[in-house]
């Protein structure tokens, strides 16, 4: 979806880009040219551009391209929400499991948070620290060493205290490494989330398809979140995962503090991967 | 794709024309293995104007001509032109009773403090004593990250909990491996973006204060374009916020995550040929054995695959 209204954006900025009533094939390949370099000064994937630079002029119809937007997953209030993060490490789950919970809790929802990553030093620490600060519900163990177990006992516990949106962190993992993506599928598996949200770091570059189409093959990913866009990188290769997990970007991360949160909106982002300077989106807090 | 590899042999001299196509291959091709564009675009405007006016070996087909002078000039850019070899070093500075000071720098989340645990681990093997000093003051969770692999490595760690000015916290930590006759001190800072004015300057505070051995910036093997703009902004802003007329600039470079990538080792020509600086480390896990050296060939091999 994001990509087709990228393409939709494309196709805009062609109309915009020529003040004479008719593109000739000339000046839209010439046009295109410009924009497949920019789209790959952004990450996006090589074949993606490729691809899109064939299909362009096939991509008329903008009405079309809106259709599917909302097939948007979206919890609901009023039931009980299970939430699992996932991604590659550093990516910024940790970090961003707070941010979703300190959003939602802002609206009314009363949500909680499970470190089900016993494997990086000092991981139930940071969200016991981030947890504490925003006063949110948090449960994990310096001891237990199954990340299975912990999510489990996590889910149980605040599912009997009636909290309506609980969050389950995970460890980093990467495809090459087939142990980490079992032990995510089976952490999947036994808290049976209502949502998987894959977290994306804006910088990532070509290797972002071939990660995400893996953790999309491994597990139910439905939404995701990109990362750090308070940095200088663009997100085209973010974009391009995103094409891989089939999934709604829902939210952004703009910055290290808690409240540096964003609902996702398709124009300022596709603005700033072509380059065309409207920022207004990430700025306003 | 093959059409671009008509055979001209026979030809006299190569023109622009006649590379057009078999560098625009390249350059893709390049680009496919996560090498930045602005980077990828350069290499491929030196190898034209080495070749152009040249004369072509008869049998000799362009596209190989060009693959060979690109497989050369990878060669010389990723081959360190300064030398860094910190166990000398370390020797050195031990002599002359200080402490060699490493610091790790870099934006967030790309693997500086796991990495540094690593380096430990490694300078241990090599017989050398070494102390942590937790000077990310900010991120949650940081100290106790360092403390973690302090106690499991069992070595020291010097710490002042957090909100504490990191230049300061450093400087305390030199301190202290003055007396408890460390010969190493691995600073940990924390990660930042590099348009962070505020946070680039305490860096560059932090840097200046105490004048480490080694400014090694951490960078990871995942990251597209931003590789260029992060090592080129981390050395312009450590230049300009600096008080000091000699700023200290990034010295190193570690690489990691290399496991992640595939064939799409990019990453690691794009630092390079942005900061002129040596890839010393390459990060390859998650564990204190996952710390490698830079295999040049082996690099050019894969770009060029
Ligand atoms: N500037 C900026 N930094 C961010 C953002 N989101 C996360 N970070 C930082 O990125 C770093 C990594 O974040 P974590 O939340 O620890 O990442 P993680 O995915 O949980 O990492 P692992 O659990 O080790 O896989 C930390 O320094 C965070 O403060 C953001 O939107 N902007
Ligand atoms: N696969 C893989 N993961 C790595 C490697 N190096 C670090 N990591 C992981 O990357 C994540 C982030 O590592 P950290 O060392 O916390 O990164 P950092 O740069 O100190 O992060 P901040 O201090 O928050 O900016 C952790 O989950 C590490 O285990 C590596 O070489 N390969
Ligand atoms: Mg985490
Ligand atoms: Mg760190």
């Amino acid at each position: 979806m994001v990509l087709a209204q990228l393409g939709g954006s494309i196709a805009r900025a062609l109309q915009q880009m020529s003040n004479a009533t008719i593109i000739d094939e000339k000046v839209l390949s010439e046009c295109l040219n410009e924009i497949s370099r920019a789209l790959l000064q952004s990450d996006v994937q090589f074949k993606l551009v490729r691809d899109m630079q064939a299909n362009i002029k096939r991509i008329v119809n903008l009405d079309d391209l809106a259709a599917g937007h909302n097939k948007r997953r979206i919890i609901q209030q009023g039931k009980t929400s299970v939430v699992m993060f996932v991604g590659l490490q550093g990516s910024g789950k940790t970090t961003t499991c707070t941010k979703y919970a300190y959003y939602h809790q802002k609206k009314g929802w009363k949500p909680a948070l499970v470190c089900a990553d016993t494997f990086r030093a000092g991981a139930f620490d940071q969200l016991k620290q981030n947890a504490t600060k925003t006063k949110i519900p948090y449960y994990g163990s310096y001891m237990e060493s199954d990340p299975v177990k912990i999510a489990v006992e996590g889910v149980e516990t605040f599912k009997k205290e009636n909290r309506d949106l609980i969050i389950v962190d995970t460890s980093g993992r990467h495809k090459q490494e087939a142990a980490l993506f079992e032990e995510m599928r089976q952490v999947s598996e036994a808290t049976k989330p209502d949502l998987i949200i894959f977290v994306m770091d804006s910088s990532i570059g070509q290797a972002a398809f071939d990660q995400a189409q893996a953790f999309k093959q491994s597990v139910a990913v439905g939404a995701v979140i990109i990362t750090k866009m308070d940095g200088h990188a663009k997100g085209g290769g973010a974009l391009s995962a995103v094409a891989a997990t089939k999934s709604p970007v829902i939210f952004i991360g703009t910055g290290e503090h808690m409240e540096e949160f964003e609902v996702f909106d398709v124009k300022p982002f596709v603005s700033r991967l072509l380059g065309m300077g409207d920022w207004s989106g990430f700025m306003d807090k | 794709f093959s059409s671009m590899f008509q055979s001209i042999a026979g030809n006299a001299v190569l023109e622009k024309s006649d590379l057009k196509p078999a560098l625009k291959a390249l350059k893709d091709r390049l680009m496919t293995k996560n090498v930045a564009e602005e980077i990828a675009e350069k290499l491929c405007e030196s190898v034209a104007a080495s070749l152009e006016g040249k004369k072509l070996g008869s049998f000799t087909r362009v596209s190989s001509t060009v693959q060979t002078a690109m497989e050369e000039a990878l060669l010389r850019i990723l081959t360190p032109k300064r030398s860094i070899d910190i166990l000398r070093d370390v020797h050195v500075a031990k002599e002359q009773g200080r402490p060699y000071v490493v610091v790790f720098v870099g934006v967030n989340g790309v693997g500086k403090s796991t990495n540094l645990a690593k380096v430990a681990y490694w300078l241990l093997q090599h017989e050398v004593n070494v102390m942590l000093a937790a000077c990310d003051t900010f991120r949650s969770g940081a100290v106790e990250q360092l403390r973690t692999h302090a106690r499991r490595l069992q070595i020291p760690i010097f710490e002042k909990g957090y909100e504490k000015d990191p230049a300061i916290v450093a400087k305390e930590a030199i301190q202290e491996a003055k007396s408890n006759n460390s010969d190493v001190v691995l600073v940990d800072t924390a990660g930042r973006m590099q348009d962070n004015e505020p946070l680039m300057r305490a860096l560059s505070k932090l840097i200046n204060l105490n004048n480490p051995d080694l400014v090694l910036f951490v960078g990871e093997a995942l990251v597209g374009n931003d590789a260029v703009d992060q090592l080129t902004k981390f050395n312009q802003k450590l230049a300009d916020l600096s008080m000091i007329l000699n700023a200290r600039l990034i010295d190193g470079i570690l690489l990691t995550k290399f496991d992640t990538i595939d064939d799409k080792v990019g990453a690691a020509l794009s630092m390079v040929y942005v900061s002129g600086a040596p890839v010393m480390f390459v990060g390859c896990g998650q564990s204190y054995t996952d710390l490698k050296k830079l295999n040049v060939k082996s690099i050019v091999k894969t770009l060029l695959k």
